[in-house]
Order: structure tokens, then sequence, then C-alpha cells
């Protein structure tokens, strides 16, 4: 995978590694173990705000999808959007690149970093996309 | 504690209003409710108003519009469930023995807001990836389909029941009749959902007058129907992801109110409930518990759902048919319920109809199943 070198598109959601690669990020309950995404203050299992802020698993399962055909001017359709639920019981919604003949609910995606927009300067920024896990086998 | 009750309704026609603006439609809901209410409009004492993206003191300038500035007013922003959160906080005014008469208005100029899709607020991480409210919904369809094996042509069943009790509706956008076919040869929008499959951007208002007991003896006995319940509950951030096929949140917010109105699901006669999508309707009528899990595309395709079904839902039209000003739609969905309770809907009339139901659930922020959620009992 390229190195990708441009800051990541959302702060403090997605790290991004010397080696190229990265993860989301968000939180784990201390007191009770549960997971989410984003940040958040408080655990809304417990309501303890002893929480510290980890990076989540690459892997996941696809959990459903859409080809989006009509959105915002920011976005250049059609696209294909997923929710992949990671093994820390997180659902996270991000884009997919794949070939839609071969998309389908439960099977592994993996997550990777790729240019993702750009700043208001027009500088590139760096964000994720799902891809389905047997595509990057190689 | 006194009982509170719904005396009047008005509402404008629901549509592309391009020579109003969202202050002239609620002026003219409001109006029209106080002329049915027969009612001098001086006895009014407080004003609640539920809009959207109509910006800063919006009730006020409807107030002010009408010759009734000086209320105490509360403008309400709660997504879609803006008009019902108004009408709720309305009717605790009464309920708490501040006030005997109360309006609550919504209104919206979403065409002068808006073009196509809805999405979540700009800071949301979903708004980030391109999430927009048709391709959430799109997602549950899918899943929808997936589990329970409904079919695309199931799903178009549901436009078509509304788009129908629409062209029977003056005052809804769409007055045109439509096919299976319609819907699956219009254009694409997040698959598997469709053009027909999505609510419109509408312009409209309503507005409702409520009254106490004491009120309403005294001045409108004869046409008033009780609000017996009006519900709110905002989406938990969930502790581990939960079936996007199932809506807890509308579950929740339905058993407050049938405990509130002493009534279980099997109770209600009909109900207007929130289709912003086709699939919305199937999550939210079975969320209420009136159709069980997976049952509720088969149920449509019998004609349950129908005018004259066992339980008709949206006779209005819905949000799909009558169309769906984000303010309006929780108030015209009470207007709705009064009218057929009245026996007042013309020829989309529910014979005999007592208990009526209505729900909102609006916006859309990442982990929360879903923001708002309200759900009213209408009895008579
Ligand atoms: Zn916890």
């Amino acid at each position: 995978m390229p190195r990708i070198d441009a800051p990541s598109f959302r702060p403090g959601e997605l790290e991004v590694h010397e080696d190229g690669s990265g993860n989301l990020v968000g939180s784990r309950c201390s007191s009770c173990g549960a997971h989410f995404f984003p940040v958040r203050d408080a655990c809304s299992g417990c309501l303890s705000t002893d929480l510290e802020t980890i990076g989540f698993s690459t892997t996941g399962i696809l959990y459903t999808y859409s080809v989006v055909r009509q959105s915002t001017p920011e976005f250049e359709v059609p696209y294909i959007l997923g929710y992949v639920d990671f093994p820390e019981k997180v659902r996270i919604m991000g884009q997919i690149r794949a070939d839609l003949d071969y998309l389908s609910i439960g099977m592994p995606m993996v997550l990777e970093l790729e240019p993702f927009g750009e700043d208001d300067d027009g500088n590139p920024l760096t964000g994720y996309r799902f891809v389905p896990q047997e595509s990057t086998d190689d | 504690m006194t009982d509170v009750h719904v005396v009047g309704v008005g509402m404008t026609r629901f549509g592309k209003h391009p020579d109003a603006d969202s202050t002239d439609l609620g002026a003219q809901a409001l109006l029209e409710a106080v002329a049915d209410a027969g009612i001098d409009p001086r006895l009014i004492e407080a004003a609640y108003c539920g809009h959207v993206f109509q910006g800063m003191v919006t009730g006020q300038r409807v107030l002010a519009q009408v010759g009734l500035a000086g209320l105490p007013l509360t403008n309400v922003e709660n997504a879609c469930s803006s008009g019902a959160t108004a009408i709720r906080e309305a009717s605790f005014a009464v309920r708490a023995g501040e006030y005997d008469v109360v309006v609550a208005v919504g209104t919206e100029h979403l065409t002068s807001q808006f073009r196509g899709a809805l999405t979540p607020d700009p800071s949301d991480p979903e708004a980030a990836v391109g999430a927009t409210m048709p391709s959430v919904y799109a997602m549950r369809a899918r899943r929808y389909m997936h589990e329970f094996g409904m079919t695309r042509e199931q799903l178009a069943l549901i436009p078509v029941k509304n788009k129908n009790n629409a062209a029977l509706n003056p005052l809804a956008h769409f007055r045109t009749r439509i096919t299976v076919e319609d819907v699956l040869e219009s254009r694409p929008v997040a698959d598997p959902l469709r053009l027909h499959d999505c609510s419109p951007v509408t312009d409209g208002a309503a507005a409702v007058i409520l009254m106490s007991d004491k009120a309403k003896k005294r001045f409108c006995d004869t046409r008033a129907v009780r609000l017996a319940a009006s519900t709110l509950r905002s989406g938990s951030v969930d502790v581990e992801p939960t079936s996007m096929t199932f809506e807890p949140l509308t579950r929740l917010t339905a058993q407050d109110a049938y405990e509130r109105a002493g009534i279980g699901p099997e109770d209600v006669d009909f109900c207007e409930v929130h289709d912003c999508f086709s699939i919305a309707e199937v999550l939210r009528v079975e969320g209420l518990g009136l159709f069980g899990q997976g049952e509720y595309p088969a149920a449509v395709q019998r004609g349950e759902a129908d005018l004259g079904g066992r339980l008709p839902v949206n006779p209005s039209g819905g949000l799909l048919g009558k169309g769906h000003p984000l303010g309006g739609t929780g108030v015209a969905q009470v207007v709705e319920l009064v009218r057929q309770l009245r026996g007042e809907a013309g020829n989309r009339q529910i014979e005999g109809a007592k208990v009526g139901l209505a729900h909102c659930r609006g916006g859309k922020a990442v982990g929360i199943e879903g923001a708002a959620c309200t759900v009213q009992v209408l009895t008579r």
C-alpha cells in the first residue's frame, strides 16, 4: 500500500501510522469493557467516566451496504456506503471500494487508508475505505 | 389533573409554495385552527412552534402575523419530531394547570432551504464519509430484505398505498395514483431505494388548539378529541451493535404512550407513522407493536394496511404522499387523527375509528439508534 503522508480527514478519529497503515480510534470503558466510536466522555453502559482511547481492529464483517446515487456536492456519486461490525463490538460506517457484484452481507472487510477529500486550502487528506478481505490477500 | 383535548385543527396545502414563507404558512394554519375551534383568538394563552431550518424566532413571526404577538412562545427544534414535540410541550402546560387554551404550530418552508438528500449534521463522523438519510434507510432496507426475505416489489406496495391515499387528500403534496411499476422505474437514489420510496421536499404548516377539561366544556365541547398520550424519547448510544431492522426507540416511546393512554397496540384503529422512506413505515409499525416483526410487508400485500383494511396505516398519504415539511409533519399527523376521529375525513374516512396513533421519529447522530421519537394517542 502506498505511504500516505497527508493529514487525517478527521483528526482524532483516524490514526495514521508511519508504515502507512491506520485504524479508527474510539473509547474503551475501563469498568465494563464496552467500546464506543467515536471517543466518548462517559460509558453509556455503566456511566463510568474512566474511558481509555484505543485503536480498533482493522478487519470486520459487512453488516449492510448501499450504492449512493444522490448526495451532497462534496461527494461524487455513485459510491458504496456500508456498516462494518468490528470485533470490539462497534459498528462503523464507511465508504467501500469493491466490485459490487462480489459484495455481500456477512463478508469480511478490511480498513485501508486512502486519499479522501481535501481541506479548505485544497490539500489532500487521508481517510479510510473498507475493502473485501479476499481482494487484499496477494 | 386535567385531560388535554384537541379542539381545533388547521393545515395548509402541503407542496411547493414559492410565493410564501414559513411565517405565512404557519399563520395560515393557525388562523384555520382558530376558525375550526370557533373560538375568540384572545382566549389563547401560550404558543409553541416546531420548525427545523427556519431560523431564529420563527414562532414569534407567526404570532406577529396573526395579531397574537406578546404571548409566551417557545420555539422547538427536535428534527422531524419538532412539531410533535411542540404539541407535547403545549399539552404539559395545560396538564400542569398553567394555561387552559394553548396553540401548537409546526411550519417549514423546506424548498427554499434544501435540495436533494437530507444529511446528518456536518460535524457528524458519518456525514464525513458521505452518509445521507436515504442511504441510511437504504442500508436498513437491504438488511431487512436479507433477514426477512422481503422482495423489492413488496416494498414498492408501501409508496403505492400511501400515494393512492394522498390522491384522496386535497391537501397532499402528491395527488396522482401510482403503480408498483412506477416505483420500480423511478430514479435510483440509494440502492435499493428509488425516488418513489423517498418522501419529498415539501413546504407546509399545521396547527392545533389544545384545551383543558374546563375550557373545553365551556367553549368547544362537541367536536373535541382527547389527547390521551404524548410521549417523547431520544435514542440511546448502543453499547454493542443492535439490529437495524428493529427500533427499540420506537418500541419504548410507544410503550410509554400505551401505558399513559391505558391501551395496548391491539386497541389502535388506525395510525399515521413516520414513513420518511418506504422501509421506514415497515420499521415503525413493527416497532410500535402493531404488526409482528418481519410480518408487515406480507400484511400490506394482503391489504391489511389499506384504508378499508384491518389497521389503516397513513390514511392521509403519510410523508411519502402528503409530504414532509419537517416541522409541520408531526402536527399534521395529529390534524389527520382529529379529522378521522371526528368523521370529517371525506372520502378517505375510516368508519368507526375511536383510537388513532401518530408516530414521528427523526434525526441521525453517530452511534445513536435514532435522535428524537414521539408517539401521540388520540381517542374519541
Ligand atoms: Zn462501562
